[in-house]
């Protein structure tokens, strides 16, 4: 029966290009190439114009295999959330997530208006195309890069990428439909987007809040808890979508709605998604790479490329400088903000929009979309761990994070079990310190499963279970760190005490009695560095308050922000024997370096 | 350089059980008022105070809380090896489990800071850290702050 064989041949060559995808995940963490990236020519190679051959133009599907995998990272990016630590970037992020879209998409489009010789409405379609950050790459490298971002950097990064999608593709459809259809007033298309964005929010709010409420009243069987998230959150997107109200910002609220609630199965929901999120990530990108037809991709490919250049070099860094000037943003953040700007799958099933709906040259929105996020991924993607070390974003220790595991209890949304391999050197190991919170249950060590009590002391290479509230598990990781080999300073910069750079004079005069002139008492020890040295400070610097010295033992910024006290003159290694030893540490300490 | 002229055995504590650093804090005060016939309060009031601008933690797992009042005799030094290491809002956030308690009179001026400083930097010797952290009776704990710093390194 050749209709069934067709059926098995195309199952087969679908999870074979699937498998492909996973397997070459290996070959991208080797190469440190951004795996969307290699997911992407994965479809390539197996397409029409590849060794592959495998013959795809079917829009349609790609359009909805694109929404559910993008409803799906957007959900999951929404569950990883903690609103606590999107709080204080919510305006920041909100801001870039409209404003940024629409000054990333302006000043893209004259770019693309005289380098591709189009019309303005389609340049500005093109821009918009290309306007959003992608939240599926942006999650993804942040968190497989082993990047510990500051904090808020990183909710800005992570929370406009999940906000911006909405906005953008708002954009791109009101464009398509004044392309195909005739124009509209710009209050009827504000209007559209407010009803739309506001529509979102409250589906997205209430579906989160009923899928939490289902999730903990009714007692599905064991394993139906995750799937039953999972198919929720694409009905709180189908079903916005059909109201037309943005079905993309619903289902990522949904996910911080859920998220950020006591649910049961949490961890088991975690997981689920994480590895459904997979999945869809490596099928989107493989079949967006496969739509791509790179023979065509010829004609406009200098212009393309340009038009990306402009888009990370000139637009994207406008419209964040433009967008955070009022939040007080270190340069250097901004700078890195921009730079992580990632485009990605978002911009290419925007870019097939215009073919679903049969606009006129609409294969040129596609391949420059392509173009531009190959390109972003190329050179920003590739170059993320890279700009943050520079750009001093991430904390510069690059420890591996423990191997944490949790265990939910069922029946009990306030407790889990959370458990770590015990490592060398851990200050659980070292010390036997845990928070109050967690009570450790019970220890394996070589397959002998025992109390705590019949375990201490515990060893290296124990595993160590304990009882934690679940929003809390992940603070257990520091105890289970592989503690950084203490610093060596040189003893002369050793300070004998420390103090905060904004301690004020006045409050350590007090102290250690010493002289400070009246109308110094107030400033801070900061400012009193870099009044005293006429400059930034650095690390190192040395100041005299009175009888004791200051040093500059941490700088940020050109100012002081830890102080080391001096309290007496360092001693002199006074006898040769003293000399010879001062001499050999300072031997062993280059040495260990 | 040793810091008997600071300390007398009688103000060593071998093992002292306490769940942070607060009580710590209250237990040194009330042990080094016994000692000193100083009021608790004003002892414990100006280790907060110092504690305020920056805990006295100086990393390694050490702490010398320090201040000044106005009625005492001379310079005085109580060490407690704790029983369980406790978090003390060090720098390097390791737990502390060595403090070194220094009172100093309100006229002490210099002595002040040199005898600070000095216990500072016997401390922060890994060597003395170890063997302080391995005793544990107050004559062994004793000894080792006894020792010349010279040859404790």
């Amino acid at each position: 029966m050749p209709a069934l064989d067709a059926v098995s041949i195309a199952i087969l060559l679908g999870s074979l290009l699937v498998l492909a995808g996973i397997l070459s995940s290996l070959l991208a963490l080797r190469f440190g190439a951004p795996l969307l990236l290699v997911f992407l020519f994965v479809g390539v190679l197996a397409g029409e114009n590849g060794p592959g051959g495998i013959r795809f133009d079917d829009v349609g599907v790609a359009y909805t295999v694109g929404s559910v995998a993008l409803a799906l990272i957007l959900f999951d990016g929404g569950l990883r959330t903690r609103f606590a630590s999107i709080r204080s970037v919510l305006a920041p992020s909100v801001m870039l997530a409209t404003v940024g879209v629409l000054v990333t998409t302006l000043l893209t489009a004259p770019a693309a208006k005289f380098l591709l010789g189009i019309g303005w409405i389609e340049a500005l379609l093109l821009g918009s195309v290309v306007a959003s950050t992608d939240a599926a790459a942006v999650f993804f490298l942040l968190s497989t890069g082993g990047l510990r971002l500051r904090p808020r950097v990183r909710a800005t990064l992570e929370v406009e990428s999940g906000t911006n999608d909405p906005f953008a593709i708002f954009l791109a459809l009101l464009l398509v439909e004044i392309l195909s259809v005739g124009g509209q007033s710009w209050s009827h298309a504000a209007v559209t987007l407010i009803r739309d964005a506001a529509l979102g929010t409250v589906i997205g709010y209430a579906g989160g809040r009923t899928i939490t409420f289902v999730l903990n009243r009714v007692d599905l069987p064991q394993g139906l808890h995750a799937p039953f998230v999972a198919v929720s959150a694409l009905v709180v997107f189908a079903f916005g979508n059909s109201v037309h109200a943005s079905g993309f910002l619903a289902v990522y609220l949904a996910g911080l709605v859920v998220g950020n609630r006591q649910i049961r199965a949490h961890n088991s929901v975690v997981a689920f998604l994480d590895a459904i999120t997979w999945l869809a990530q490596i099928v989107m990108f493989v079949l967006l790479g496969l739509l791509v037809w790179p023979g065509r991709l010829g004609d406009n490919l200098v212009g393309a490329i340009v038009v990306a250049l402009v888009l990370m070099l000139i637009a994207r860094p406008a419209a964040v400088f433009l967008c955070l000037w009022p939040f007080n943003f270190q340069w250097r953040e901004k700078l890195f903000i921009s730079w992580v700007g990632l485009r990605g799958a978002v911009a290419i099933f925007l870019a097939s929009i215009p073919l679903l709906v049969g606009l006129p040259g609409a294969s040129m929105y596609f391949d420059v979309a392509f173009v531009v996020v190959v390109s972003s991924l190329l050179i920003q993607g590739w170059t993320v761990a890279l700009s943050a070390r520079k750009l001093d974003m991430s904390f510069s220790r690059a420890d591996p994070l423990p191997r944490r595991v949790e265990l939910d209890l069922p029946g009990q949304m306030s407790r889990e079990i959370v458990g770590y391999p015990v490592p060398a050197n851990s200050p659980f190991l070292k010390r036997g310190l845990i928070p109050n919170w967690a009570r450790p249950t019970l220890v394996i060590r070589k397959e002998e499963i025992l109390t705590p009590i019949e375990a201490a002391p515990v060893r290296e290479g124990d595993y160590v279970y304990l009882l934690a509230p679940p929003e809390k598990a992940q603070a257990l990781d520091r105890f289970f760190m592989v503690a950084p080999p203490p610093r060596v300073l040189d003893a002369e910069m050793l300070g004998d005490f420390f103090v905060p750079g904004e301690a004020t004079l006045g409050a350590l005069a007090d102290i250690y009695g010493l002289q400070v002139a009246a109308d110094h008492a107030d400033v801070s020890l900061a400012t009193f560095f870099t009044e005293q040295l006429g400059r930034a400070a650095k690390a190192g610097d040395i100041v005299a308050l009175g009888t004791i010295a200051l040093l500059a033992q941490k700088v940020k910024d050109g100012r002081v922000t830890t102080v080391g006290l001096q309290l007496d003159e360092p001693e002199a290694p006074a006898t040769i024997g003293g000399r010879a030893k001062a001499l050999m540490q300072k031997i062993r300490k280059k040495l260990s370096r | 350089m040793t810091l008997t002229d600071l300390i007398a055995p009688a103000a060593i504590i071998p093992a002292l059980k306490v769940n942070g650093k607060k009580q710590a804090l209250q237990e040194l005060a009330a042990r080094a008022a016994e000692l000193t016939g100083q009021s608790e309060r004003a002892i414990l009031e100006i280790l907060l105070q110092r504690e305020k601008l920056g805990s006295t933690a100086v990393g390694n797992g050490i702490a010398i809380p320090h201040g000044k009042l106005p009625k005492l005799g001379r310079l005085f030094g109580l060490f407690a090896r704790l029983e369980r290491p406790i978090d003390f809002e060090a720098l390097d956030s390791q737990p502390v489990d060595l403090i070194f308690l220094l009172l100093a009179p309100e006229a002490a001026g210099a002595d002040h800071l040199k005898a600070l400083a000095r216990v500072a930097r016997m401390l922060r010797d890994p060597e003395v850290a170890r063997k302080l952290r391995e005793s544990s009776d107050t004559d062994a704990l004793y000894a080792v702050l006894a020792m010349p710093q010279s040859s404790a390194a």
